[in-house]
Parts: C-alpha cells; structure tokens; sequence
C-alpha cells in the first residue's frame, strides 16, 4: 500500500524542518545545551554518509538481548527488517514511512507527530524529521497492555552512512507499555534518533536506551515524555558505546500527580564524549520526579551531565530529587555536570547533588585485604556503582548487558 | 616460627609512626599489643595487612618463612593472613555473600584447590553466620551497608570464621561493643583457637582480654614494644594505667 502522493500534513512538516534545518545549520557550542558537545566533524561527514545508501538485504545483525516475551522490531540502517521482526505485530502498532501514517492514522500525524520534538527543539531534531525514512507508531488502547516489551533493535552494518530512528508512542488512558531501544552497531555510523510519547491519565510507561553503538560512530537521541493525570514513567538511559553521543530526555509532568523515575549511566574510556541531560518540568500540582544519574570515566574519556528541574507556579506540592554521581577511574578523565533547579513555586520540596570522585581506596583496600586481586577487586567497585542504578529496571537483560558493557571498559592503574 | 618482625620502622605521611619494632608469634599462639591512643597499634595492624600508602622505612617482616613486605595485600590475605578492621567498610552494590564467596575462592585458587560447591558454601556460611548470632537476610545485604558498629565488628569476625585464616589480626574489634556483642565476639574468636592458627590482638582495654586469654601481653608506645609479659599484665595494666607503666618502661 506504497501510496505515491505525499501527504500534505507529512509534507509541510518535512518541508518546514528542512527549512529550519537549512536556515540554523548543526547545532554549535554557542548554544547552551550543546556548549561542551562539539558536532563539527559529525557536520562535515554528515552530507556523503546520508547519502551513502546501505543494501536492503545486510547480513549482519546485533547482539539481541535476551527479552521474554519481547515483541521484536528490528531496523538495520535505518531499515525495517520485517522478517527479522516478531512475525505478528500487536494491533496498534504501525512501522512504516510518515506517508504511510498519514494514511492509515490521520489523527496521530496531526495531533501528536512533531508536537513534543520538533525542527525548533534542535538541528539534529529537524534533520530526524526531514529525513526519517520509516516510523515506528504505536497506540495502545485504553486500560489494554501489549502482551510483552516492545524491542526495537537499530543496528548499523554498512559503514558511514546514517539513520534517523523515530518512535511514536500513544499511551491511552490507564494503559501499560514497556518499550527498550536499543542501538548497536559494527561499523561507523552516524544515528539521529527521536523519540515522543504520551501518556494519557493513569498510563504508565517503562522506557528504556541502550546504546552501544561502534566506538568510531556518533550517536545523538532525544527522548521527550508528556504524562497526564496520575500517569507514570520509568525510565532509564544508558550509553556506553559511540565516539561521541548525547542524549537529551524531557519530561512534562502536565497532570497533576504525574510521576517520574528517571535514571541515567554513562559509560565512557578512551578518548570518547559522552553527553548526557535531562529536562523535567513539572506544570501541575502533586507531581513527583526522582532523577538519579551516574557517569564512569575512564582513561581519556569526557562526560557530560545536566540536569534541569523546573517548577512552574502552579505545580504546588511539588516533590523533586536530583542525584548526580561519577566515578573517574583515571587522572585523564573528566566530566562537566551542572544541576539545576528553577522554582516557581513556594510549596515544594526540592533537592538536588553532584558528587564526582574516585573509587574509594579504603573499600579497595578492604577488599585486597580479603584476598581479592586489585584488577578484581576495581571491577566490583565499579560494577557496584552502576548496580545501585540498574537494579530498578524491569527487563535484565539490560543490567547484564550493561554490566558484561562495564567489564569490557579499560582503565589502566589510577 | 609464623610471624617474625624485626626492627620495624613506619611512617604514615612523612611521619614516623613504628619506630623499631620487635615481636615474634608463634603458630598457635594468642599475642595482645596494647597501647595508649597514638602509639601506633593500629599503624601496626594495617602494616601487616599491607596497606600500600604506610611506607616501611626499615626493618624487616617474616611470614611463614617469607619476605612479607614483598607480598601485595591480596597475597599476603591468600597467604591466610587476615585483619578484622577497626573500622570495617561500607560497600553498598557488593553483598556479603558475594564478598566471603569471592574472597573464599580467592584463597582456595591461591593453595590449589578447586572452587567451593556452591551448596556447600551457603550451608558453611549459614553455619558460622548462626555462630556469631547474625541474621540471614544480612548475607544478601551491601558489605557493612547500614550496620550498627556492633554488627559490623561481629561481621568481620564471621568473616573470619568463614576464611579460615592462619594469621589474624584483629585491630580494636572490642571497640564500641557493649558486654553482649564482646562475648559474642570473643566466643568466635576461642572457637577459632585451635593450637595452630595465631592472633593478634590490638586493644586499647583490658576488657576483651576476660574472655580471649592471650598468650603474651605486650604494650606499645612511641612506635616501640617498651614491655612484654603473660596476661598478668594487662591486668596491671587495668590497675595502674599506661602512665606508671611507661614510667618504668623508661626508667
């Protein structure tokens, strides 16, 4: 059903982000959010490996984790890849272009696709919009649940070329979602991912990024989560692969006794930079939010953190707490962080704290003190320090992931 | 002879702490050093256990025969040798169970032998945690994580229980106890007491020495062994506090 007419809606959008794209450029460390992540070379690769086209039918394929139940999309160069998917797709669920949407849900392209992320968010956003080549958009139906996780798998096989995921997700009132992204990749590639979704009163969302893209690739992904009434999301982000990645989640806490659990690890050695920010705002009464974000840096690596809390006048009665903690495994690692809180409100309860450090050498020395070698004995202090964050997730397969991540992270004596 | 020092010269952050210091223990022997605060008891014991950042200056260290100053702190706990911490750390992320496990194996691998079952472990940990009156549920707990000063001193004795060690040196573990974890304490510490295996305790107080009868009874000051003796004295000691004995430790 390849219809041949773009749709006008799909059009316009396109062609504004193109526009905008066209007249603001890549971002650059001019602007605020993007003052330590420098995207020139990204920039000066981007036109040839967009228009590197991959083959269709690639042979490789990721490292899937091990999910029950999963309902497996999987995308290879920015490709759907129907039959390395879940052979039956729940109902709701659409993987197509944004034409093929359009078509067969009017509705969600005009009144949700581009609101919560569009072309003036950021460059990387337009160019996701402009050249998207399929969706992936999903409803799930009032008090309904999918029967197991949605997995999406972006892979990249074909060296410098470049894939703009985009995900859609439509949660009606009281329903239940778990989605996973996960991105990998065996060659470089540039990803520019964008992810929205909606949760209507009392749904409840799990989201989880897993990125371990090739260690030459750049990776950037943005996430925003809009929850109503009495509706939930749990997320958790981690990076631990790319040469350079940034991930900017935001979260409008709109409904009043909206909650949000939001975690976040990052994971870098060699000479890699790793971005990574979240943006809550919390616009109603009795909203809850927990953000916890860690970084472990090793040899010459770069983190960035930052982390926004804003609470407008009337989100009375608001509850928000902000942790920021990182572990520098060498003297050559390093990390920006920057807390913030913006309070509007007089009725809140607020805290926010970063620490940074080193592995504390008196557990270090307990432990060589119980017979446990030094190389051992570091890597169970640092896999500590990522378990207090990954014990919460839902899906395991991502913690043992993240950990075997960790064992492969080289860090020389500090 | 298990444990020989011979003129041992320390010194913590360009300051001399031990400053020629003599003692020799036995296989199957029960010493006690005692000492006033800074006279460097506890410099001593994480000496012994290797702690990299104390610079020995001097003198010399046999254990089992061996050049124990060339050992790193994990081999010289492989080589059986184990220090019940003063202040026992906590490590949220890393459980009991899997601290005494990775530990345990870490001392097997060292002499031989294969891995222990993994049954036989939780059974064997089970058993020696009910000896020091600890609760189950403390085993999955973070390393120390939210424990009293009491459960952690009784922590690092069952760790000891668990380890089987040739060589422990327990630093200030009577510290902080009230009179019910003290006997719980010392009741691991005499069942461990099997002819062979040697302790060292570092104490500030006679009290412990009620219930753990030491061998010999040494007092540390200024960095030196200035008196040895039985248990007699540290009852003296109690009497008469360390000023009169190191009166006439110098005169």
């Amino acid at each position: 059903m390849h219809s041949a007419a773009k749709n006008a809606a799909v059009l316009a959008l396109q062609q504004q982000a193109l526009e905008s794209f066209v007249n603001a450029g890549f971002p650059t460390t001019r602007l605020e959010s993007w003052k330590y992540t420098d995207v020139r070379k990204l920039a000066a690769a981007y036109p040839d490996w967009l228009n590197n086209i991959p083959p269709v039918d690639t042979a490789g394929q990721p490292e899937l984790l091990d999910i029950p139940n999963a309902i497996h999309i999987a995308f290879v160069d920015g490709k759907f890849r129907p039959e390395r998917s879940a052979r039956t797709l729940p109902s709701g669920l659409l993987v197509g272009s944004l034409d093929e949407l359009a078509e067969a849900e009017p509705d969600l392209v005009n009144t949700q696709l581009g609101k919560l992320l569009n072309a003036n968010s950021s460059g990387m956003v337009a160019l996701n919009t402009a050249f998207t080549e399929s969706i992936i958009a999903l409803t799930v139906p009032e008090n309904a649940s999918f029967d197991g996780p949605l997995y999406i798998t972006h892979y990249s096989s074909t060296a410098e070329t470049s894939s703009h995921p985009r995900l859609l997700v439509n949660m009606q009132a009281n329903s239940k979602l778990t989605v996973v992204e996960h991105f990998s990749g065996a060659v470089p590639a540039i990803v520019n991912s964008v992810s929205e979704v909606y949760c209507a009163s009392g749904a409840a969302v799990s989201y989880y990024k897993l990125q371990q893209e090739h260690a030459d690739s750049w990776h950037l992904a943005e996430q925003s989560i809009r929850l109503e009434h009495q509706a939930t999301a749990n997320t958790t982000t981690i990076d631990c692969g790319a040469k350079l990645a940034r991930n900017q989640l935001t979260v409008d806490l709109a409904g009043e006794g909206a909650y949000l659990n939001a975690n976040g690890l990052l994971l870098a050695d060699a000479a890699r930079h790793i971005d990574s920010r979240i943006n809550v705002e919390h616009n109603a009464p009795n909203t809850r939010s927990r953000e916890r974000y860690r970084a472990i840096l090793a040899d010459k690596a770069r983190g960035v953190f930052n982390g926004r809390i804003l609470v407008n006048q009337n989100a009375q009665k608001t509850v928000a707490e902000l942790t920021n903690r990182n572990l520098l495994l060498n003297k050559g690692a390093e990390i920006d962080t920057k807390p913030e809180l913006e309070i509007y409100a007089d009725d809140v309860k607020c805290a926010h704290g970063s620490t940074t450090g080193q592995l504390d050498q008196n557990a270090l020395f307990y432990l060589l003190a119980r017979g446990i070698d030094k190389r051992e004995a570091r890597n169970l202090l640092v896999r500590a320090f990522a378990a207090e964050l990954l014990t919460g997730i839902s899906v395991p397969a991502i913690a043992e992931r993240t950990q075997t991540a960790l064992q492969g992270l080289s860090f020389g004596d500090t | 002879m298990l444990l020989e020092i011979k003129n041992l010269h320390v010194s913590v952050g360009g300051t001399e702490i031990i400053k020629g210091l003599n003692l020799a223990i036995n296989a199957g022997e029960v010493h006690a050093i005692m000492g006033p605060n800074g006279s460097g008891k506890s410099t001593l014991a994480q000496t012994l256990a290797g702690r990299a950042d104390f610079t020995v200056t001097g003198g010399a260290i046999i254990y089992k025969g061996e050049n124990l100053l060339e050992m790193e702190a994990d081999e010289r706990a492989r080589a059986g040798l184990f220090l019940g911490f003063q202040y026992p750390v906590e490590i949220p992320g890393v459980s009991n169970v899997y601290l005494l496990k990775a530990a345990l194996n870490a001392r097997r691998k060292a002499s031989g032998q294969p891995e222990i079952d993994s049954v036989e472990f939780m059974r064997f940990v089970r058993e020696k945690a009910a000896l020091m009156e600890l609760d189950q549920k403390f085993l999955a707990r973070g390393v120390n994580e939210g424990f009293s000063g009491g459960e952690k001193k009784r922590n690092e004795i069952f760790q000891m229980a668990v380890l089987e060690p040739d060589f422990a040196v327990l630093d200030e573990t009577d510290s902080g106890l009230d009179i019910d974890a003290l006997k719980v304490v010392a009741n691991g510490v005499n069942k461990q007491r099997d002819g062979k295996r040697s302790f060292l305790l570092i104490t500030h107080y006679q009290r412990l020495l009620g219930y753990i009868q030491p061998d010999h009874v040494h007092v540390l000051a200024g960095g030196q062994i200035v008196r040895s003796g039985d248990k007699s004295l540290a009852l003296e000691l109690e009497e008469h506090g360390y000023d009169d004995i190191l009166a006439t430790a110098k005169a």
